[in-house]
């Protein structure tokens, strides 16, 4: 048996019970390797998922499913970084995933 | 934190949301099963809260500064199932990895002694039994607090 996380769906049923996902470009801001990410971005217009850890980015970017690989995008880079390059008004949606 | 907020707010589109996703202090639950019999529940000995105590802080600044309207919240529980407790440890002791906060040794023990006796019920049960760790969410909306305006 592998680990099993949220089996039951309940964080992305939160989640879209909160917000529209659909066609939205999003961040992520502490995605880890990616476990909430899979589960929304089939609906998303892009996903920027950030983390400051390398290990994390490099499991997701390594279990990233085919089918979401041309609108996610993972980057390993601290979110003041990642703030600094880029331009406001970007996103629709930002999820600070147990990260704040 | 509360500088972070402040950078979000600037990247979201004014017509865009946040919404934020952290545990809900002291609300930690370790189980085992086999099949649907529970054999096991106890509380996981909580940490101080503190990071969460600060989040909530920085959250509740920005809220009272108007950069953000929380729209919406609402608690969902998330439940990590593993087939031992080794398997579970292995888990957290990835993502505890980045924790950078001070390590408290009493906590550790007590965490550890817990684990014990949930390996002693698992091997007890023998075949079938998996170990659940049950925690809750807080999930928010918030809405950067633009002028009508700007939406237009």
């Amino acid at each position: 048996m592998t680990i099993k996380v949220d089996p039951g769906n309940n964080e992305p049923r939160a989640l879209f019970d909160l917000a529209d996902f659909n066609g939205q470009r999003v961040l992520e801001i502490g995605c880890g390797d990616g476990r909430l990410t899979w589960r929304y971005a089939d609906r998303a217009g892009h996903v920027t998922a950030i983390d400051a850890f390398a290990e994390s980015i490099a499991r997701a970017k390594e279990n990233i499913p085919d089918e979401l690989k041309d609108h996610v995008e993972f980057r390993h880079i601290a979110f003041e970084d990642f703030a600094a390059k880029s331009e406001s008004s970007t996103f629709d949606r930002a999820i600070l995933s147990w990260s704040l | 934190m509360v500088h972070a907020l402040e950078e979000i707010q600037h990247l979201l589109k004014p017509d865009g949301c946040l919404i934020d996703i952290h545990p809900v202090p002291k609300s930690s639950l370790i189980n085992v099963y086999q099949g649907s019999r529970a054999l096991f529940a106890e509380s996981y000995p909580p940490s101080d809260g503190e990071d969460v105590r600060q989040a909530e802080a920085a959250l509740a600044q920005v809220v009272q500064r108007r950069l953000f309207v929380i729209e919406r919240s609402g608690e969902f529980d998330l439940t990590t199932f593993a087939s031992s407790v080794a398997e579970l440890r292995e888990f957290f002791a990835k993502i505890d990895a980045y924790d950078d906060g001070p390590k408290d040794d009493a906590l550790e023990a007590q965490r550890t002694a817990q684990y014990a006796r949930v390996e002693e019920i698992m091997r007890a049960a023998g075949d079938g039994a998996e170990v659940a760790f049950h925690e809750r969410g807080r999930i928010t909306r918030m809405n950067p607090n633009v002028r009508k305006e700007e939406l237009i």
